[in-house]
């Protein structure tokens, strides 16, 4: 090792231009990549593609040809009518209108456009109104054909509009304040332009109403927007906010500037790099630049620190650099590789974004590294001789007695004559913080992630005010076909129809002899097929060609015993079963009393509500018919709207599968577990009437999927990283009890900010659950740190209580250093517009700043309590030569 | 003066033919559009066919429908027309009767009825427009009774060799969901072999063709006639992806339907022999 760190600091110093030459070019070349940035803001990604909760979410979105939905809110709290007023339905027409026209070329499909899809859209002036229109009259019209003139025509269009609970609480607020218009889109990418569009035009109508835009769409536009912002602003304030704290602890701008090349190197080549190797940036690796900020500026900080103390004039400035570089090569590289590896450690987790960011955060690590050793010598070259006459005197300002100073003496003091106390004090914090852990609630929101004045937040807050929720989750319920047709089966056809031929010969008389004929063959027709409906099928057929050339009065007869079985055959369709309708029906009702959801909507609903205007649109016959005949009348007779593939959303053509849509008042994850827990409940205790099975698919269920992922993925990869960092800190030790030792502060610390979690309420959501994984290594630097130079120290003392005073020196002032500008680095994370963000400065500010504390209260506390455990190992010599003289640095600075 | 005969004949063949050409160089647009309602909708006093319908999603997933089809026309001008349509397929719904008393006049909307077998229920239906689905196909209500032409202003825009192109507007704008459409007129048959249907953009929405039409041999005051008659059509929707194809079996014209057929009575008992 050695000869090979005296040979990059060789060729760093004699081929300074080269080094810096190819650095440069290095950097360029990765940052030439930087157009071909895209952005991923899609929450499914999330997810594995393969994911099977994924996958059949995708499945259900072509089955039921669900597409990305803009929504617009429109509010009017002032009108004691609500929306439903000549002038906000006038707007909403013409906003209606103006939506119709949001279409653009289709870049991907030459010819053709793309934008909202008009047919799908919903909108009061484009649903249909089914109603009473005088006895034995059913009326079908537009619910609004165009903006009503008076007051009375405004509230009929509300009457109607709540009348349908298709629409109620879906189009409509239940208390007529709030109307939403849906927009589909062709592909969510125009959703901006949509968006944009949509602003001016209100902006243009003017009115005092209130008007929202969300969906989805939107949100992951404005997450794209706003991650864009948080790189833009956040990591140039962090690099500002890191240059006015260096310039405070070294007051030498040339050497500031330094750590600022190497950040700005590694950012730009890892972020170059994964955008050349096809990575879209993510909400997680938005991140990378703000990470690598203080990073990577650490280890260089350290060198020139070591450099002015050791530099002379006649020693020059050559010799002084490789001395320093081979005193700090070893702990630079240990250092870089606990964070490295704890970063790698994301790469276990099952979050494709959080693997990326971690796999590149521990890339930009090395980069640092490996740009420290190489560049740092080569710049040190570069400074003029002249220029570094008065380096020491930057040193020797640290002797002043200042606060810090002052504040690190007494907690030397504190942690060695109040050890046991100090450590019982922690434990019992510490307990008290299990405890705490086990109170965590585990939850995501999508929704959440924007801050209470962001438009799509507020959107999301005023929306679910008023109506059933704009949470869609979708439930789909699927049917089977029956196999061969037994031998039972058959038998029960067989009477059925010699019954049911009995019953029709008054009019057909020759029916019953027929059907006799028939049923004798019917045993060869069942042998002969391997499916009940392939069965029905030829039976049909056989009808078909035997009664082709008989008399009228046989071929009528023939006509009436083929229904039967083309009867049959539909009774094989699940969700034409009365039956099964009338169990949905009772599933939703179930769903929705127990205060789970909102609102849900179903084919159910569809049935009740055209058999209800069909019968005579009195409210008790809004029920489902008790004949498969009558279902299917209802389905036919939807579908002679203007909107006949409506019904397609909710079932697919076949009858087999069925989606219920559920709508929750909120985002949160665990609102969607009890739902999840409370639909299996409900199947496991309410026998279906027929084979059924469910699942569930939306992006707001995804989302729940997402939170299992989040505790024993994340916790996975806690462990390894733990696992790792511990074998990398025995192995530097040559102890595993040392290696224990180090892990000590950041165990507490993270213990008691995880209890703390728990204790205050906050959600474990998405960034808290990576930063567990993301902390270990970057939190054990310090600890490291302490451990060996205070390994050094007893080696040169001889004694732990002289040790103390020393360690709480200069040593314990480089520390604080170091955890100042790493945790201060990340608090401009807080001028971020989404909370996922602010979290994640937060909790990195504190869990490093605590991290810190505790490396300097508890380490020494515990071993004043073990000295004897502890150091009878290090004064064995040949451990003394293994842990330096590496680490013999008497050096300042950070890291 | 065999010579004579045949010199006149050659003249007069000479003549006709110039003649018809004239003529047909002399249809204004309003007469190619009547004709073409004529041949579309009003060939024959009445007339009947078997209906198989296939409709096609834009997955390619398929829903079939059969249905009896029966028509009779009031008075002798393209007016007043009488629909049944009875439904033999899906099982689930067979014998469900829709009935419209179309009216030619503008200001009378037509009559329809509902017959609901499972419910053993006459239900009259009051649509504010025809332009809703015809049994949740492709093909709109008034697709199959015909859109009454003085519902459009129309142009003749192209004559080509083998039709002529009108376009047409509706006059009453807000009434349908188009902006216009496109009809392609069969110069010889006077079916309209393709309608295509533009939104505001100029965005063609859907297209219904003729795909296939066939000599009909019928008797019109005792003689035999010939009815070209489409007998496979389809409808294609632009924005949904979705498409319908109707097939014509069994088509038959001046068969003697009798009125009282297309009366509420019957809807809930037809005559056989018109089912067959």
């Amino acid at each position: 090792m050695k000869t090979f760190k005296n040979k990059l600091a060789d060729i760093s110093v004699s081929h300074y231009k080269l080094v810096t030459f190819v650095m440069v070019l290095f950097t360029l070349i990765t940052g030439a990549f930087f157009p071909l940035v895209t952005m991923d803001t899609d929450p499914e990604n999330m997810l594995e593609k393969d994911e099977p909760a994924r996958v059949f979410h995708n499945k259900t979105k072509k089955a039921f040809d669900l597409s990305e939905i803009v929504v617009l809110g429109i509010i009017n709290e002032h009108d004691p009518d609500g929306v439903f007023n000549p002038k906000t339905l006038r707007h909403i027409y013409e906003l209606t209108e103006f939506a119709k026209t949001l279409r653009w070329r289709d870049e991907k499909n030459p010819g053709q456009t793309a934008g909202v899809i008009e047919v799908d859209m919903i909108a009061p002036s484009l649903v249909d109104h089914m109603t009473q229109g005088g006895p034995g009259v059913i009326r079908f019209e537009w619910l609004m054909p165009r903006p009503p003139e008076t007051r009375k025509e405004a509230l009929a269009i509300r009457d109607k509009a709540l009348s349908n609970p298709l629409l109620r609480g879906q189009m409509v607020s239940e208390d007529g304040k709030a109307l939403c218009v849906y927009l589909p889109l062709t592909d969510k990418m125009l959703s901006y332009q949509v968006y944009t569009s949509l602003r001016k035009k209100i902006g243009e109508l003017g009115g005092d109403e209130e008007y929202h835009i969300t969906g989805l769409p939107v949100a992951e536009g404005a997450i794209g927007v706003e991650m864009f912002t948080q790189m833009g602003t956040a990591s140039p304030l962090a690099m500002a906010l890191i240059f006015g704290l260096l310039m405070l602890f070294f007051r030498k701008g040339v050497i500031i500037i330094l750590p600022m090349i190497i950040a700005t190197v590694s950012i730009i080549s890892s972020m170059g790099l994964m955008i050349a190797l096809g990575f879209p940036v993510h909400i997680l690796s938005s991140m990378l630049p703000i990470f690598l900020m203080s990073i990577a500026m650490v280890d260089s900080v350290h060198v020139l620190s070591e450099f002015f103390d050791v530099y002379t004039k006649e020693k020059g400035r050559k010799e002084t650099i490789k001395e320093v570089m081979n005193t700090l090569f070893a702990p630079m590289l240990y250092t870089s590789l606990t964070t490295a590896a704890g970063f790698l450690s994301l790469t276990l987790a099952p979050i494709p974004p959080a693997r990326i960011f971690g796999a590149f955060l521990s890339i930009g690590v090395m980069i640092a590294w490996l740009v420290t050793i190489l560049f740092v010598p080569a710049y040190i070259m570069m400074i003029p001789e002249q220029k570094l006459e008065n380096f020491g005197l930057s040193a020797h300002e640290e002797k002043k007695q200042n606060w810090l100073t002052r504040v690190l003496g007494a907690m030397g003091r504190l942690s060695y004559n109040y050890a046991k106390p100090l450590l019982g004090v922690f434990l019992i914090l510490a307990a008290v913080a299990v405890w705490g852990i086990t109170q965590i609630q585990i939850n995501d929101n999508y929704a959440k992630r924007f801050i209470k004045s962001h438009p799509i937040r507020k959107a999301d807050i005023a929306l679910n005010k008023h109506f059933g929720g704009t949470y869609t989750a979708y439930l789909i319920l699927e049917g089977k076909l029956p196999g061969k047709a037994k031998k039972q089966d058959i038998q029960k056809i067989g009477k059925d129809l010699t019954h049911y031929a009995r019953e029709v010969m008054n009019e057909y008389e020759n029916a019953p002899g027929l059907a006799e004929a028939l049923v004798q063959k019917l045993p060869d027709f069942a042998r002969e097929n391997d499916t009940l409906e392939d069965f029905l099928n030829s039976v049909i057929e056989h009808i078909e060609k035997i009664s082709a050339d008989t008399s009228d009065e046989t071929y009528y007869a023939w006509q009436e015993l083929q229904n039967f079985f083309g009867i049959e055959k539909e009774k094989l369709r699940t969700f034409k079963q009365p039956e099964i309708l009338a169990y949905m029906a009772g599933f939703q009702a179930y769903m929705e009393n127990a205060g789970l959801i909102g609102k849900s909507t179903s084919v159910a609903d569809v049935v009740r509500k055209v058999n209800q205007e069909l019968t005579d649109g009195r409210p008790e016959n809004f029920r489902i018919p008790e004949k498969l005949q009558g279902v299917a009348e209802c389905y036919m007779q939807f579908q002679q709207s203007h909107r006949p593939n409506d019904l397609w959303h909710l079932v697919t053509p076949d009858y087999m599968r069925t989606s219920i849509q559920m709508q929750f008042t909120t985002g949160d994850s665990m609102n969607t577990k009890a739902a999840v827990r409370a639909a299996d409940a409900y199947f496991r205790d309410h026998e279906p009437p027929a084979e059924l099975s469910y699942r569930w698919a939306g992006l707001h269920y995804i989302n729940l999927v997402l939170e299992d992922k989040l505790v024993w993925g994340f916790l996975n990869s806690f462990l390894g990283s733990f696992l790792i960092v511990f074998v990398m800190m025995s192995v530097l030790f040559r102890s595993a009890l040392w290696g224990m030792l180090c892990m000590v502060p950041l165990t507490i610390t993270l213990v008691a900010i995880y209890g703390i979690t728990g204790i205050i309420g906050k959600d474990y959501d998405l960034p808290i659950a990576v930063l567990s994984a993301l902390s270990i290594g970057m939190a054990v630097d310090f600890a490291i740190h302490f451990l060996e130079r205070s390994r050094v120290a007893y080696q040169e003392q001889g004694s732990w209580k002289a040790v103390v005073p020393k360690m709480f020196g200069e040593p314990a002032r480089a520390i604080s250093r170091n955890v100042l500008v790493i945790a201060i680095g990340f608090l401009p994370l807080l001028v971020a517009p989404l909370i996922p963000y602010k979290t994640t400065g937060i909790m990195l500010f504190v869990i490093l700043s605590a991290s810190g504390l505790i490396t300097l209260l508890v380490l020494p506390a515990i071993l004043t309590v073990a000295k004897k455990w502890f150091f009878r190992k290090v004064e064995k010599p040949d451990i003394k030569t293994v842990a330096s003289p590496n680490f013999e640095s008497k050096s300042v600075g950070c890291n | 003066m065999r010579k004579i005969i045949i010199a006149a004949f050659l003249v007069l063949v000479f003549f006709t033919n110039g003649f018809t050409e004239e003529m047909q160089e002399a249809l204004t647009v309003e007469d190619i559009v009547r004709k073409a309602n004529h041949a579309s909708l009003y060939q024959g006093a009445d007339g009947k066919g078997k209906v198989t319908m296939v409709i096609t999603d834009k997955q390619g997933r398929t829903r079939e429908r059969a249905f009896n089809m029966l028509r009779k026309d009031v008075g002798e001008k393209d007016g007043d027309q009488q629909y049944f349509v009875y439904f033999q397929s899906p099982a689930d719904v067979r014998k469900m009767v829709f009935m419209v008393h179309k009216h030619a006049a503008l200001e009378k909307d037509d009559d329809r009825w509902l017959y609901m077998p499972s419910l053993d229920l006459v239900k009259r239906i009051a649509a504010s427009d025809k332009r809703t689905s015809f049994v949740g196909s492709d093909f709109l209500y008034e697709d199959i009774s015909g859109r009454n032409i003085t519902e459009d202003t129309h142009e003749l825009i192209r004559t080509t060799d083998e039709y002529y192109v009108i376009k047409n507007i509706p006059k009453v704008p807000d009434s349908v969901e188009f902006e216009y459409y496109v009809a392609y007129i069969d110069k010889k048959t006077f079916i309209p072999m393709k309608i295509e249907y533009f939104k505001k953009d100029k965005r063609c929405c859907r297209i219904i063709e003729s795909k296939k039409v066939e000599n009909i041999e019928a008797e019109e005051n005792g003689k035999k006639v010939i009815y070209p008659t489409v007998i496979r059509s389809s409808a294609k929707d632009m924005e949904n992806g979705t498409k319908s194809e109707m097939t014509f079996s069994n088509v038959r014209y001046n068969i003697g339907l009798d009125d009282k057929i297309f009366t509420e009575r019957y809807l809930r008992r037809p005559p056989r022999n018109a089912m067959r």
